[in-house]
């Protein structure tokens, strides 16, 4: 065997040692969401039989699907709403920029250093005194508009070509126009790339929610795995059941898009 | 009496009977609380009760896990929107006074609202009153058991019965033998937590903070023989150290040890494995030996649920726990059966359903046995800063298990305490 296949061969060992160790806690949660309690406390590894008085125990235990559709309705319209205004803004710094934007842009990214958990009470107030509680729109607004998102917009405008610009111009096209038919084709991965952080951030959003989603009506999934934890008695079953099916939406996207995301990340980081 | 007399005192009466019931007419009484198979459940059986007293009054039970509430309540205080937080929460005793304190407007002063507070377990007032004054009614109970199974016991030669109102070193002793004989350590704990430590501690009515609520850790002689019977309990193989609580529960669920010390509420996860069914026994904890009022009665955990000052529900809220948790022997008879929730409310300890055998527990009647320790619990005050003294004596116990003189653990134990109040 020559050196460079035993390198080979060590290279895909390697390999595949690092990618059960990252995919086994993936599969354990699924394998779990078939076992009983008492088997997943055993640290059991095969599946078991239990899916269904699993799921039937969920079901009885919690409205997952209310919860799911909560999530879900939450994640699109937030993510939909930020790409939007995201999208515009960043195309709006780079393209139309000036001493005065720019100075704009870095107070702007300057408040990415903000945690969220300072400007949580003055939201809540606001949200509060707008009688918005338990509403979309208020899960909504305060990711409407963030420095992340502007940033990565504003960094991919950076190389879309100005000729196309210019051209659209000379043949009439007006500047929304430019925008709509020349910007968005062209930015597909990157609107993939902002899209999936987006959902994921919104799907998996905790702090916020729990703050504002106070009735049992509007609660998220996170909120409702919260809830599976807190009795005194965990049935881990159900709750490795309830993790699964809150993953999910979340790894399809991820995979629809996967490629779209990588092209997008090696844009804006140029 | 002239008949236009009687007339007038009748309508009087009338009027007053009609106001009195429809004070509270189409009001919704929002419940913050969490665990459906204990609080949730009781809340529930609680608004059914009501609702044949009241049926005009609508409870609105919305499960809330106790960091979550902890969070909103800080937050709605923080931005003065105390309005978004619902006519009654469900607070940790481990936490009520701290939240009492810091947030004073928030939390209704129940004592002379007309509930009874004679009625429930002394050291439970205790901890849901500040200054005298109650804020809570008291509810589940949180009193220390020593469960063992009873079929290792036996193996090595012991009853239930030896381990009845026993000294630490007598636990030590026997732990020391069924170890030799049956290869299981007595108990097992989560590494590094505090609990049992400060079970210990109530069991001689100390605490770390003295009647004024200065911090008394360095030179708590109680402290000290706490913490060297948990080391001696480490060091000689009968208590095991765990990583976390799903370990701890699975410790006593497979059998690997013999039993557990924690509040009676552990009961709800030793029941789980059926094949145990008969297996097990419960008893009080241990005590101290040179502490003057060391006693084997002790608890861990526990809630009670407030109600807050300024809701425009706030009347109909009292009257509702007034009414149940506060009045109705029959609530605590129907919750018990099947969440095995224990009441603080000394009159339900008498009812019959206290006396019931368990199944579990080899026909024992453990919930009037519980209810009795509960009534000799010694009162205690765990204060504002009750969390931060917990975790600085969960970091004192991990350097004296590392080989740290005990004394010195605790001088810096207290300085960080002192530290973090001064913060």
């Amino acid at each position: 065997m020559t050196k460079s296949k035993i390198a080979n061969v060590l290279k895909y060992v390697f390999l595949f040692v690092a990618a059960m160790i990252s995919i086994f806690p993936l599969v354990w949660m699924f394998i779990s969401a078939t076992n009983t309690s008492g088997d997943v406390l055993g640290g059991r590894l095969l599946p078991g039989t239990n899916l269904l008085v699993n799921f039937r125990a969920l079901t009885a235990r919690a409205d997952i699907g209310q919860a799911l559709w909560n999530s879900l309705r939450n994640a699109l319209v937030a993510t939909v709403a930020s790409l939007v205004v995201c999208s515009i803004a960043g195309y709006g710094f780079e393209v139309y920029h000036d001493r005065g934007k720019d100075f704009l842009m870095r107070v702007l990214l300057l408040s990415m250093m903000i945690p969220f958990a300072a400007i949580m009470i003055p939201l809540f107030m606001m949200v509060g005194q707008l009688n918005l509680l338990s509403t979309t729109t208020a899960f909504v607004l305060p990711t409407v508009s963030t420095a992340f998102l502007i940033f990565l917009f504003r960094q991919s405008a950076r190389y879309f070509p100005r000729d196309i610009i210019e051209s659209s111009r000379l043949d009439g096209l007006s500047e929304l126009g430019i925008f709509l038919r020349m910007y968005i084709p062209v930015m597909r991965s990157t609107y993939a790339t902002a899209g999936i952080i987006t959902f994921m951030a919104a799907w998996n959003n905790y702090l916020w929610p729990l703050i504002i989603m106070q009735s049992e009506e509007s609660r998220t999934m996170p909120l409702l795995l919260s809830n599976l934890v807190a009795g005194y008695v965990t049935d881990y079953g159900l709750l490795m059941l309830a993790i699964s099916i809150s993953v999910l939406p979340t790894i399809v996207i991820f995979l629809l898009l996967q490629r779209s995301f990588a092209e997008g990340i090696v844009l804006s980081v140029k | 009496m002239r008949r236009s007399q009687v007339k007038v005192l009748l309508c009087v009466l009338m009027l007053s009977l009609l106001t009195s019931s429809a004070a509270f007419a189409n009001q919704t009484v929002t419940v913050w609380a969490w665990d459906p198979a204990f609080n949730l459940y009781a809340m529930e059986e609680a608004a059914k009760i009501y609702a044949e007293i009241n049926p005009d009054v609508t409870i609105n039970i919305v499960e809330t896990p106790w960091d979550d509430i902890q969070t909103r309540l800080t937050t709605a205080v923080m931005a003065g929107q105390t309005g978004t937080l619902p006519d009654i929460m469900l607070i940790q005793d481990n936490a009520l006074m701290k939240n009492v304190i810091d947030f004073p407007h928030v939390f209704a002063d129940l004592t002379d609202s007309g509930i009874d507070f004679s009625q429930f377990a002394d050291f439970k007032v205790s901890l849901t009153s500040v200054d005298g004054r109650n804020y809570a009614v008291p509810f589940d109970n949180g009193a220390a058991i020593n469960a063992l199974r009873v079929d290792v016991l036996h193996e090595a030669g012991y009853e239930l019965e030896d381990f009845k109102d026993i000294t630490w070193s007598e636990y030590i002793e026997m732990g020391k033998d069924i170890l030799a004989k049956t290869g299981k350590p007595l108990h097992s704990i989560v590494a590094e937590s505090p609990d049992l430590i400060m079970a210990g501690l109530q069991s001689a009515g100390t605490w770390m903070f003295d009647e004024n609520g200065d911090v008394f850790i360095a030179n708590n002689d109680v402290l000290k023989e706490v913490i060297e019977v948990y080391v001696e309990l480490v060091n000689t193989g009968i208590m095991v150290q765990v990583n976390d609580w799903e370990q701890y529960i699975t410790s006593f669920n497979r059998g690997t040890v013999a039993g557990t010390i924690n509040g009676c509420w552990i009961i709800g996860s030793i029941v789980l494995p059926e094949e145990q069914k008969g297996l097990w026994g419960v008893t009080n904890m241990p005590r101290l030996e040179r502490s003057p009022n060391a006693t084997n009665y002790s608890s861990q955990g526990g809630s009670s649920w407030t109600v807050r000052a300024d809701s425009p529900n706030k009347d109909a809220a009292i009257d509702f726990l007034a009414h149940t948790f506060a009045g109705s022997v029959e609530l605590y008879e129907t919750i018990l059966p099947s969440s095995g929730a224990l009441a603080t409310y000394l009159p339900a300890g008498d009812s019959a359903a206290y006396s019931i055998p368990h199944e579990f527990f080899g026909g024992q009647a453990i919930y009037a046995e519980i209810t009795d320790y509960a009534s000799r619990v010694p009162q205690v005050k765990y204060g504002v800063y009750n969390y931060e003294a917990r975790d600085a004596i969960g970091v004192a116990i991990a350097q004296v298990l590392a080989g740290r003189d005990i004394d010195s653990a605790l001088m810096e134990a207290e300085e960080t305490v002192r530290f973090l109040m001064e913060f």
